[in-house]
């Protein structure tokens, strides 16, 4: 999994930089692709430096809380079979509270520094939940409802008899992307880590591991959350085997299709400006909710 | 109510040390003031100390980006005061180096922008074809950045056809991907969500605040020192002042986009126009200036420069004084960030402070205040304290 993280990372960088004309990274490990371990390493051995007045407690427990988190919320994705490594009933929706934690820790992490950015950077992620939150877990919710449960398993069986894609599932697709990308804090919606307004907010002043570890949980929500739209939307790791290849070719599926669908969000950040956080909001509210909720709606109809 | 946040002097906002202490309750500005005296460098005082010749080296260190418009500032008012006059073919190729700048300072704005609206795409592309400019830039003078092109008398080096050739290849390339950059900038929903009515400037307040370069233009006011003052041979090469009415940021963004390719243009016809002839009358490396006083002016890529020059006879100068165009800029920044009518938010001071294309290490002043009797000390006080 934490290879998959850094794979993922390293992707991103590649893709990004190709798509903007330059050329990502390139020495460390074959086509650079040991970079974002080399660079995990060099934060690890940094200076540990807590400014002061800082709430030490919080402060170190939410790094080690968010990957530890994301781990969990990892283990139940399918990747190499149809049911993931961990599996419980309505793992679905145990994996969406742990995004929404996962963003707590954030909020606390900005929060418990001192600085007046990190503070700023934790409130616009506070309030950006508020706009990207419901279209998330609507938005997979429905997939739930549509296959009957909300087991990540029993919803990538299903796909066996019926492809999902197919028809209103796509509009589904895209509000996931579109929440997704606000939830990974890419550009246009990196608006809490903002690096011209507010010196990367939330992050400005974690150094050492604690940046190490924030970052490394970036690098696993992308693999989760491409994992988790794989799972709802294309069908997990299933597709067309020969018999006794299942082993081989149900990994290969999954990365197939999450890396597309990582490309996709790449894509979109190479596509836009950073928004403000009112116009996100105003985004949020009047389109993306709205139309969630018809989606929702229609599904449940449907069912 | 309301939280200090300060924004520099060391913040990703600019490379510069400048520092907006903003007033924020919210995500909104309540207040704004600036101060900018963090790298004042003296080079007014060091240019007394300086011959004639060697201050030209000095001038054109007083910026990086508009070190073109500073040295052919600094060399028409010499020559003013010389009663010499650069020959027809060095002014043609003066004006050429000086759009090539304003034409790379344009871009390097551009791709700015997209880094401060958090468009890193269009700032990789912009800055990519930057380089070509530069590139020219190197051909043509010897340097990329600091070309020390103007010389008292005229310039350093001449156009051959084949330079010649490749500046005009390498222009018309680079005129389609401004045209895809202005198209680009005209339709992109996020670009325009971030600029359009961002940073507010009326073509009152523009004339009030004495807001010069792109700025005035994008409120309207037609103001531009090739056109209204022609120096060098800009009577000749006709050209377009760029003016919008738009009053905001997406404005100003506009008029520069525009002036790229004016400039462009300009280039083109000098090159077309260009007569034959000698580049440069030779004056020796110390010289003597008669007595008196003397101003230039210059369109520099962010606005007016104005140099003013005394002579008391000898070889240095008794007095220099500059105005950068960002000096004369700076109140508009601060009156749009702090203007009570509109709200502007935390994440629009980038946009608002890019807007007016900051260049600081040229605009870096002191004064000194005597706090008891709360009056500016001026340099005769000065030097009275310092005999004490």
């Amino acid at each position: 999994m934490s290879c998959l993280a850094l794979l993922f990372e390293w992707l991103d960088r590649k893709f990004v930089a190709k798509l903007q004309n330059r050329v990502g990274p390139k020495y460390t490990g074959p086509f650079g692709m040991l970079q974002p371990l080399a660079d995990l390493v060099k934060l690890l051995s940094k200076e540990d430096i807590i400014p002061e007045g800082t709430k030490t407690f919080l402060f170190n427990i939410c790094p080690v809380a968010a990957v530890l988190l994301l781990f969990i919320a990892n283990s139940f994705v399918p990747t190499v079979h149809v049911e993931g490594v961990l599996k419980a009933e309505g793992d679905l929706i145990i994996i969406l509270v742990i995004i929404t934690l996962y963003l707590l820790t954030i909020y606390m992490a900005g929060s418990a520094a001192p600085s007046r950015y990190s503070l700023m950077g934790a409130a616009r992620a506070a309030v950006m939940l508020l706009g990207f939150e419901l279209p998330l877990m609507f938005s997979s919710l429905s997939v739930g409802f549509a296959a009957g449960g909300f087991e990540l398993s029993k919803i990538v069986a299903k796909q066996f008899e019926r492809p999902f894609i197919a028809g209103p599932h796509l509009i589904g697709f895209a509000i996931f992307l579109i929440a997704a990308q606000a939830e990974l804090e890419k550009i246009p919606f990196d608006i809490p880590e903002a690096e011209t307004e507010i010196v990367s907010g939330w992050l400005v002043e974690l150094s050492s591991w604690r940046l190490a570890f924030f970052r490394f949980s970036k690098d696993l929500e992308l693999v989760l959350l491409s994992g988790l739209a794989t799972a709802l939307y294309l069908g997990g790791p299933i597709g067309p085997v020969i018999p006794g290849l299942e082993v081989l070719l149900y990994p290969l599926y999954f990365l197939a299709k999450s890396i597309s669908v990582l490309f996709l969000l790449s894509l979109l950040s190479t596509l836009f400006a950073r928004i403000r956080l009112d116009q996100f909001i105003r985004l949020c509210w009047r389109y993306l909710i709205p139309l969630t909720l018809a989606y929702f709606l229609a599904m449940m109809w449907v069912v | 109510m309301g939280v200090y946040i300060p924004v520099g002097p060391q913040h990703p906002i600019h490379p510069e040390a400048i520092l907006l202490k903003l007033k924020v309750e919210g995500e909104q500005v309540v207040d704004a003031d600036v101060d900018s005296s963090f790298v004042h460098r003296g080079i007014e005082k060091a240019l007394e100390h300086k011959t004639w010749l060697q201050g030209l080296y000095l001038v054109e260190r007083v910026c990086g980006i508009c070190n073109v418009a500073h040295s052919t500032c600094y060399t028409l008012n010499v020559e003013n005061l010389l009663g010499v006059e650069a020959p027809t073919r060095a002014q043609y190729l003066r004006l050429v180096v000086e759009e090539l700048a304003r034409i790379h300072s344009h871009m390097l704005w551009l791709g700015l922008l997209a880094h401060l609206i958090g468009f890193q795409s269009l700032f990789m592309l912009v800055f990519r074809d930057r380089e070509k400019v530069l590139d020219l830039m190197e051909e043509l003078t010897g340097n990329r950045i600091t070309t020390a092109y103007n010389v008292v008398g005229g310039v350093r080096r001449d156009i051959d056809p084949a330079l010649e050739h490749r500046v005009r290849s390498t222009l018309e390339e680079l005129r389609g991907r401004v045209k895809r950059y202005r198209k680009l900038i005209e339709e992109d929903p996020s670009v325009r969500a971030r600029t359009v009515n961002v940073g507010i400037l009326e073509r009152s307040e523009a004339e009030e605040l004495h807001a010069v370069g792109p700025v005035a233009r994008a409120s309207g006011i037609k103001y531009d020192v090739r056109a209204d003052d022609p120096y060098l041979v800009h009577d000749e090469v006709p050209f377009n002042v760029v003016t919008l009415e738009t009053c905001d940021a997406w404005g100003r963004a506009m008029v520069r986009v525009e002036e790229v390719l004016e400039s462009i243009d300009m280039i083109m016809y000098s090159l077309d126009h260009i007569p034959s002839g000698p580049i440069r009358k030779r004056v020796p490396p110390v010289f003597k200036v008669p007595p008196g006083e003397g101003i230039a002016r210059v369109e520099a890529p962010r606005g007016e420069l104005f140099h003013y020059a005394k002579s008391d006879g000898s070889e240095r100068p008794y007095r220099y004084r500059m105005r950068t165009p960002t000096l004369a800029n700076l109140a508009a920044l601060v009156y749009m960030l702090r203007r009570g009518d509109r709200a502007v938010y935390v994440a629009d001071v980038p946009v608002i402070f890019g807007s007016i294309d900051p260049c600081i290490c040229c605009t870096a002043r002191v004064f000194v205040l005597d706090e008891r009797g709360s009056r500016v000390l001026n340099l005769e006080d000065l030097g009275r304290s310092r005999g004490r």
